[in-house]
């Protein structure tokens, strides 16, 4: 019990970093139908540009927006120059797993060139400890956790109250009729990659404030827990990628703390392959449709 | 009519083809040179791929070796070379290229590796092709190796373990976390390491085996410290390490920990400095590699060669401390030296040796250098070659245990801070 507190606190921390990289994740596949396995090396190549901004005397914070504002741009370059030419073509969906697949490499190895073969930290100022309820925090997870949050918070603002998250919902919904209801499919797709782009860069940026030290790999190396956060959640449904975060990163700490670390992820995945045994569409996924309905 | 004549010139081709290899692995494989031909000894190891740093490591070793052999008059009237092999540090590539060093390389004596990447494929074939080995895989499969020319310079993966248990014992720690990582390299050092640190008196009170670049090891470090140990033993990756230390730093602080020579390297020194800070890194971590004195007239000798190596060796100075430079350098000199004890460059003659020159005995004449070793032979006298990495002693399975030295990264240097013998692991491990 002493180990599980703390546990429940780290496991919300995981949780954070994995729910802003699952609902980026799980936005760009639900509006764009294509499932971009280069996401985690966005996430990298927004941390080198945040490192590149804390190596030139700015703030985390300003690294932050930096990251963000990268991934942003990066993703929509990426889908108008790269993926939609292949879509257009006619490229389905196993073919352009394939494509991104190609792009998660050239990404990796761009960054290896650039940057080179190393390891890489933000310069941050030394966090101190603040013990909240029987849990420990550093005041960088701390700030990570209202990262999170507020992130999450604007995301269902987005969704819920705006005419473009409405939009974003049809076209995720049924391109083809949104298209005939007048809306702009191809404009809303453009800002579907930014938003969920510059979500990628927060998390890439938020990932390596976390794990100290990162190289060009570290990304693309939590892809797997972030594909399962937007599974467990059910595919394409946001706010099931905000659910599924908060089960994966609580059970792989609790895990880790009572029995073997080396099998964290395995439970967490044991947990993800029992729920979609009972529910394969995911988590929230006909909650999610019958409100689609009803709104 | 047509198809059949051209299946047929095909398939004799081939036959002439596997005939002549055939006969050019015959006569290389243990067969010694021609008069005055140039004897090589090939650089088995990866230059490309992901461990493509091990091959110029190597040369670092080879080209200073060969260049004082050359100078001092070779072996037998031979001049000697170092050619590359490259493994890509992948069996798929690296048996396929043992067997062409071996079907083309006429006057090969010799190879300095394989590593652990290739070494279970590629040991047993060159082994069957006589082919002197001296490799740096530390893979505990070879602790009992039945292969005749198989011969083992550095020490064995699970030594590390002793050297780290003997280390933490001598500085009093008596309770100790094991941190290793879930891969197999890291694993192999812990059974010794936990037996040797249990028959020393101390206690392992956390043991398990971490998962790799995971995003946080916070849960884990709770874990550890509800046993209260008073030092961790430790070999991850760069970035799990950085994790795992920081999150103990800014969580409970940091206490004393013991590293492999994995520790000891730039890239995770530089990430774990970075992650916990100079002051900490200087005052907690400590890392055990194979002992290799920069010191001593076999390491000066070895030194001035080296970094007169020119444009052979890029940037030399970088391979001065470099134990396993150190022992590819002492490895050519071996096989020198054995070609002169047995006169011979045949490896089928001479493999026999490298036992002879480097073993101690009464009334033996220590060398620290080939030119001293070749004047001594050449007086009638018996010899015990010591290197650059210290003296080497080989078992009946040729392997040589070695000493460990402990060093510790202050203001972005390594400085030994003290030593494990191979007399007190040799102890341990019995």
């Amino acid at each position: 019990m002493n180990t599980i507190v703390p546990a429940i606190g780290f496991g919300i921390v995981t949780a954070s970093i994995l729910a802003v990289a699952g609902v980026g994740f799980t936005l760009q596949f639900g509006v764009t139908n294509i499932l971009n396995l280069a996401y985690g090396d966005i996430m990298t190549a927004a941390a080198f540009v945040a490192y590149l901004v804390t190596s030139a005397g700015l703030n985390v914070w300003l690294a932050l927006v930096a990251g963000a504002a990268f991934g942003s741009v990066f993703s929509v370059l990426l889908n108008r120059c790269i993926y939609t030419p292949f879509v257009r073509r006619g490229t389905r969906l196993f073919g352009m797993i394939i494509v991104t697949i190609a792009v998660s490499l050239m990404v990796q190895n761009g960054l290896l060139a650039i940057f080179g073969a190393s390891f890489f930290s933000l310069k941050m100022p030394h966090p101190s400890s603040v013990h909240i309820a029987g849990m420990v925090f550093t005041t960088v997870q701390l700030a990570i956790i209202a990262i999170a949050v507020v992130a999450m918070l604007l995301i269902h603002l987005l969704l819920r109250y705006t005419k473009l998250g409405k939009a974003m919902r049809a076209t995720a919904a049924d391109p083809d009729l949104a298209r005939n209801c007048g809306i702009a499919t191809d404009r809303v797709v453009d800002l579907a990659w930014a938003i969920s782009g510059a979500l990628c860069g927060l998390a890439g940026v938020i990932l390596v404030m976390n794990v100290t030290a990162f190289t060009e790999t570290t990304g693309s190396q939590f892809l797997i827990p972030i594909v399962a956060v937007a599974v467990l959640g059910g595919i394409g449904q946001p706010y099931g990628a905000m659910l599924g975060a908060l089960v994966i990163g609580i059970t792989s700490e609790v895990a880790a703390a009572i029995f073997n670390p080396e099998y964290k992820d395995v439970v967490a995945f044991v947990i993800l392959v029992i729920v979609l045994l009972a529910r394969p569409q995911g988590i929230l996924s006909e909650v999610a449709a019958r409100k689609e309905v009803a709104a | 009519m047509r198809l059949v004549i051209r299946r047929l010139a095909v398939t004799a081709l081939a036959a002439a083809l596997a005939l002549l290899s055939v006969a050019a692995c015959s006569s290389s494989g243990g067969g010694g040179s021609s008069p005055a031909s140039t004897l090589v000894v090939g650089e088995f190891n990866p230059f490309t791929g992901p461990d493509a740093a091990f091959g110029p490591e190597m040369v670092g070793g080879c080209i200073p070796a060969i260049r004082l052999i050359n100078a001092n008059g070779g072996v037998l009237g031979h001049q000697m070379s170092c050619v590359q092999e490259d493994t890509r540090g992948d069996p798929a590539d690296a048996v396929p290229a043992a067997q062409k060093m071996m079907a083309t390389e006429t006057s090969l004596v010799g190879v300095l590796g394989p590593s652990s990447d290739e070494a279970l494929a590629t040991v047993p074939l060159l082994n069957t092709g006589h082919v002197p080995m001296f490799v740096d895989t530390g893979q505990a499969a070879f602790d009992h190796s039945p292969y005749e020319y198989f011969w083992r310079i550095t020490p064995a993966d699970d030594v590390k373990g002793y050297a780290m248990a003997l280390w933490a014992h001598q500085a009093g720690y008596t309770r100790a976390a094991a941190v290793f990582g879930n891969d197999a390299g890291a694993q192999s050092d812990v059974p010794t390491l936990a037996s040797a640190f249990t028959g020393l008196g101390g206690t392992i009170v956390y043991n398990k085996p971490f998962a790799l670049d995971q995003s946080s090891y916070r849960s884990e470090v709770e874990s550890i410290l509800a046993t209260h140990p008073q030092v961790i033993f430790t070999e991850v990756d760069p970035q799990t390490a950085a994790t795992f230390l920081s999150e103990l730093q800014q969580l409970h602080g940091l206490m004393p920990v013991i590293g492999t020579e994995v520790s000891l390297q730039a890239p995770w020194l530089k990430a774990v400095n970075s992650a916990i800070g100079a002051a900490s890194m200087a005052k907690y971590f400590q890392g055990m590699q194979p002992y290799a004195p920069t010191s001593g007239p076999a390491w000066q000798t070895y030194n001035k060669a080296l970094l007169a190596s020119g444009s052979k060796v890029p940037q030399p100075s970088q391979w001065s401390s470099d134990p396993y430079s150190m022992t590819y350098y002492d490895a050519v000199n071996i096989m020198a030296l054995a070609m002169l004890a047995a006169n011979s460059t045949s490896p089928a003659v001479f493999n026999k040796d490298v036992m002879t020159v480097t073993e101690p005995g009464s009334g033996k004449t220590i060398v620290t250098s080939f030119a001293a070793g070749k004047a001594a032979l050449a007086a009638g006298k018996q010899i015990q070659y010591v290197g650059a990495g210290g003296p080497i002693v080989f078992t009946q399975s040729h392997n040589s245990t070695g000493a460990f030295e402990a060093a510790k990264y202050v203001s972005g240097n390594l400085v030994l801070v003290g030593a494990v013998s191979a007399a007190q692991i040799a102890a341990i491990s019995k």
